[in-house]
């Protein structure tokens, strides 16, 4: 498997300040969690954020999940 | 006294090579990386062009101070002439990452070198930009990685690219390692290894030596 085909979806969470929502931002797709962490810092980067994280999507443990509309 | 000039008139000397490095890298990181495999790299890469042309002219401007420039900063329309080849000739991918990962692993090593000897003139000066170069180091070290394993030519392409970049930063680090003025004046540290360094670093990129440096 090349490295194109190993990509994966990281979900991007972000707080302006302490005490803010922790919230959704967007994603980027990465090789790896080194790389998602970079993509993520310089795409995302219209806030001096006082916390990011990224999320492996594949990694998030669903307590309720909807059947998409058109899936 | 003439020791003391000899030593500024080196770390000049030092200070604009990473300057011209960093401004070469920035101008290739958009005029190559703006065509980059997808769409976060190529974000990343433009991004990281500001970055790296920041540095430079932060580097440009500390040399201004060391050769007593009084009054505003003169303009930089291009680079002194010396940066590395194998940044010049940066002209795809392959080529782009294999001198932006051997150059600043390579400035990475000076860098360090230089906090590690602690001297107060250039560790205010250089810790922030030692900090903001890691995600550079970062993506560079991962997108080797990727072509080192890829399928096809490029791995073998890349190799050649890699080794041509690594080499050529080895041969400056030899210079910089010799010039006993910095270390006397305490700009590095005595002893200094930057070219182990270096060798350590490229181990990273793949378990067999996929560097050989001369």
């Amino acid at each position: 498997m090349t490295a194109a085909q190993r990509r994966k979806t990281f979900d991007i969470f972000a707080r302006v300040k302490r005490g803010d929502q922790l919230a959704h931002i967007g994603t980027v797709e990465a090789e790896n969690e080194e790389l998602a962490k970079v993509y993520a810092t310089y795409t995302y980067d219209e806030e001096d954020w006082a916390e990011m994280v990224v999320v492996d999507r594949s990694e998030l443990v669903w307590v309720r999940k909807p059947k998409w509309l058109f899936a | 006294m003439e020791q003391r000039q000899s030593a500024v008139h080196s770390l000049i000397e030092l200070l604009e090579t990473i300057a011209d490095n960093k401004y070469v890298l920035g101008d290739r990181l958009v005029e190559v990386g703006v065509s980059g495999p997808n769409l976060e790299a190529t974000l990343a890469s433009i991004a990281m062009a500001q970055g790296e042309l920041g540095h430079a002219r932060l580097l440009y401007n500390w040399c201004f101070d060391l050769r007593g420039l009084k009054g505003k900063k003169p303009e930089i329309y291009g680079q002194t002439g010396k940066a590395l080849e194998s940044a010049v000739n940066v002209h795809n991918w392959i080529t782009l990452i294999a001198a932006l990962y051997a150059t600043n692993t390579a400035i990475d090593a000076v860098l360090q070198s230089a906090l590690d000897a602690n001297h107060p003139a250039i560790v205010s000066r250089i810790q922030k930009l030692i900090r903001e170069q890691q995600d550079h180091l970062v993506y560079a070290k991962h997108w080797a990685q990727q072509l080192a394993h890829e399928r096809g030519a490029v791995p073998h392409r890349f190799r050649e690219a890699l080794n041509a970049a690594a080499n050529e930063a080895a041969a400056w680090l030899k210079e910089v390692e010799s010039k006993e003025e910095l270390q006397q004046e305490g700009y590095l540290p005595n002893g200094v290894k930057l070219v182990e360094r270096l060798q350590q670093e490229l181990k990273t990129v793949a378990a067999e030596p996929f560097v050989q440096l001369k």
